[in-house]
């Protein structure tokens, strides 16, 4: 068996040894400090390339959708989980108007089985779709017309921490007598829209009662949370602004990454899925999201670079001697084998890893893995076998922007917060995707770390002997080339 | 109800290509049925309709006395429907165990299923922990027929089992599909003559797209004139065209 796990993994084997080689070449030619400081910068870059790439390979391989929204993801992840860390009034303000909405839309089953027996003619159905959907959209429009907090957005970005006074960032929203007839609003609109789903008059559907049942549930339960929500959007963000600021910052990890996954779960269903007939077509609409979510978010914090501070566990002034002494000091700096580094990195590197890890388990030992790596082989057979590859896609494309959510929170302390931060990372992430195969999430993570290193040691040999910084830049792209020229579907590629 | 299958006259679809153009096979319970034809006559297209992997646009299929066309494919096959695709579709980078175990409906199926399919195929308790491209062909066809059987399936479209097999594979495959069929009812598209008139009680023949031809497996065995018209070459040359 031993020799079985060598040759199975020979290209893992090869790629691996092939950088422990180069490291130490680089170790003995460049000395100890500057080749650790290097390598570091190298996984850190790499661990925010890796979450990217991970959720764009397991998308392209399972479902044959190139996602060009998947750096907005990066990018929205950093701006709401921010938003969360420093004024989270914006969020808990919408956040009754989205529960409600989707309240609205799930209600699609029990509207298809009440609409479908109508007598509509065939012209006539379409017209009345449009017109149900359009005036929903118009409910959208006046449900949040006027809404305070959308100014809210910006005040949390030039907010600065007080310790003295956490309570200085919370800001008055509109009392209760005014607000509530705008989750209402949402909730019809999000009817009005599952009614043009439903396309009423089409006889031809067919409804299961278990779907229906379902839709009763969740409908009702949305509706629960939507009261509550309502309720407590006042109390909610003061109380999260008096959590210690340390938790926070992981809540605003959690409240990110979430954000994402629940943004790309709306998209999967809502404008990927009709288009499974249409692949180019799917194409487009992930590159025109790209810029409509990119536009909304010039529009809401407007088109400036913001800079988040470190959480206070990576920010206390000073250099720990070791990272046991970074547990108790909690300081900027820590000391890697005589490199000074900034402690926050240390711990990207760390989400980096722990992401690896967390993915190779999901994918190795659970069932939900063992579908998608199924899946990327062969969808068909997969459905054929009676499992619900729709519901699956959905997942991974939950998951994959969930994951680049992730990366954009956890970069934003010490990356400009703009609303094109994503699009470098987009880039360099479809590079990793190739080279390491469409598909496998093992490549995904070797690539991650090649072309970290490489563009760490590319800035490091440019700037030693004044060359174009673009060099840097082009060596991921060089190590692109070659990896294609060896192995055309990537290293670790199976598909054909 | 003595059919678990009945299709009445489909009509399918592939992008504008016009494939099945009326075919209706009914399939009796606790029996094998074997589907026979040239190359392209619609076979396969016939059992992928079944599951709605490509969807009939006209006509019926009726399972268990309801109608199933237009459900989608993973609804069909929960229905307790098994399909063995042709060209031996395992899930190669998966392990053995794995192929078997993505087939469960519910928890613990291929635990109570494992004695019946090692027995079946004693293989692939020795390959049980090896990726599927490790597995030789007729292993892989196997595991593929195996998959089949983990989950509580009363129905199995089989694709050309024998395809690409060794004789003495093929013999070890006919044993096994005939011992499976004393539980489930199978309906099995064949090329190789030989082994489809040992197997199945009841055959349809299809041509260009639309069932020509019925009956009971032992009259077709008499007639050598029908099976030249439509089978060509293929008995002639004792199973593969």
């Amino acid at each position: 068996m031993r020799q079985g796990f060598f040759r199975r993994n020979a290209t893992m084997v090869i790629v691996l040894g092939l950088i422990a080689v180069l490291g130490v070449i680089g170790w003995i030619t460049m000395g100890q400090q500057p080749f650790v400081r290097t390598a570091l910068s190298g996984l850190t870059i790499g661990a925010l390339y890796f979450m990217v790439a991970s959720g764009l390979t397991l998308i392209f391989g399972l479902m044959d959708v190139l996602n060009f929204a998947h750096g907005t993801m990066f990018m929205l992840g950093a701006y709401l989980g921010w938003q969360f860390y420093t004024n989270p009034t914006f969020l808990f303000g919408l956040f009754p108007l989205v529960l409600a909405l989707l309240a609205g839309l799930v209600t699609s089953p029990i509207l298809r089985g009440a609409f479908m027996h109508l007598k509509v003619s065939e012209k006539a159905q379409k017209t009345i779709q449009t017109a149900v959907a359009l005036t929903g959209i118009a409910v959208i429009v006046l449900a949040v017309r006027g809404l305070d907090i959308l100014g809210l957005a910006k005040t949390a970005m030039v907010a600065t921490m007080t310790m003295g006074n956490p309570l200085a960032e919370a800001s008055a929203q509109e009392p209760l007598a005014l607000f509530w007839f705008r989750p209402v609003l949402m909730f019809i609109a999000g009817l009005l829209l599952a009614t043009a789903s439903a396309r009423p008059g089409d006889q031809t559907q067919v409804v299961y009662a278990s779907d229906k049942r379902r839709a009763w549930i969740i409908t009702g339960s949305l509706l629960v949370l939507t009261v509550i929500a309502t309720v407590f959007r006042e109390s909610a963000p003061n109380a999260v602004l008096l959590w210690n600021g340390n938790l926070r910052f992981f809540a605003a990890l959690v409240v990110g990454a979430l954000c994402g996954a629940g943004l790309g779960a709306a998209v999967e269903v809502s404008l990927i899925r009709p288009l499974y007939i249409r692949p180019l077509y799917q194409v487009i609409v992930t590159l025109g999201l790209a810029y409509v979510l990119r536009e909304t978010i010039q529009v809401l914090w407007d088109p400036l670079a913001y800079q988040m501070t470190r959480p206070p566990m990576f920010s206390q002034p000073g250099k720990a001697e070791n990272i046991l002494a970074w547990f108790s000091g909690q300081n900027l700096t820590v000391d890697v084998l005589g490199v000074t580094f900034p402690s926050y990195r240390l711990f990207i590197i760390v989400l980096g890893v722990l992401m690896v890890i967390a993915l190779g388990l999901l994918m190795n030992y659970s069932r939900l893995g063992m579908i998608i790596r199924a899946g990327v082989q062969d969808r068909t057979m997969v459905e054929a076998l009676g499992i619900n590859v729709r519901r699956v896609f959905t997942i991974v494309f939950m998951l994959g922007a969930g994951l680049a959510a992730l990366g954009g929170i956890g970069a934003a302390p010490f990356i400009p917060v703009q609303p094109n931060m994503g699009d470098a990372f987009q880039l360099q992430a479809f590079i990793v995707v190739v080279i390491g195969g469409m598909g496998s999430y093992s490549g995904a993570a070797i690539g991650a770390l090649l072309l970290g290193l490489a563009r760490a040691f590319g800035d490091y040999l440019a700037l030693k002997y004044s060359l174009s910084p673009a060099i840097a830049e082009a060596s991921t792209v060089i190590i692109m080339a070659i990896v294609l020229l060896v192995r055309p579907a990537g290293l670790f590629g199976k598909k054909e | 109800m003595d059919n678990i299958l009945e299709i009445n006259g489909i009509h399918t679809y592939i992008g504008q290509f016009h494939i099945l153009e009326g075919v209706s096979v009914t399939v009796r319970r606790n029996a094998i049925t074997v589907m026979l034809g040239r190359n392209g006559a619609g076979k396969t297209t016939t059992l992928k309709s079944i599951l709605g992997l490509t969807p009939p646009r006209e006509g019926t299929v009726t399972y268990n006395g309801k109608e199933i066309q237009g459900r989608r494919a993973y609804d069909i096959a929960s229905l307790g429907i098994g399909y063995v695709p042709e060209h031996r579709a395992i899930f190669r980078n998966l392990s053995v165990m794995e192929n078997l175990k993505i087939a469960e409906r519910k928890k613990g199926d291929l635990e109570s299923k494992s004695e019946f399919i090692f027995g079946l195929f004693p293989d692939l308790k020795r390959l049980y922990r090896l990726p599927g491209n490790h597995l030789s062909g007729g292993q892989q066809q196997m595991l593929a027929v195996a998959r089949a059987l983990v989950a509580d399936n009363q129905l199995l479209l089989i694709d050309e089992p024998s395809e690409g097999l060794a004789p003495i594979l093929i013999e070890q495959m006919m044993e096994a599909i005939r011992i499976l069929s004393a539980a489930t009812t199978v309906l099995l598209v064949e090329q190789n003559f030989v082994m489809a008139s040992k197997l199945a009680e009841h055959y349809y023949i299809l041509d260009d797209g639309r069932t020509v031809h019925e009956g009971k497996m032992a009259d077709l065995v008499e007639d050598k004139e029908l099976i030249h018209q439509f089978l060509g070459t293929a008995l002639h040359k004792g199973g593969r065209s």
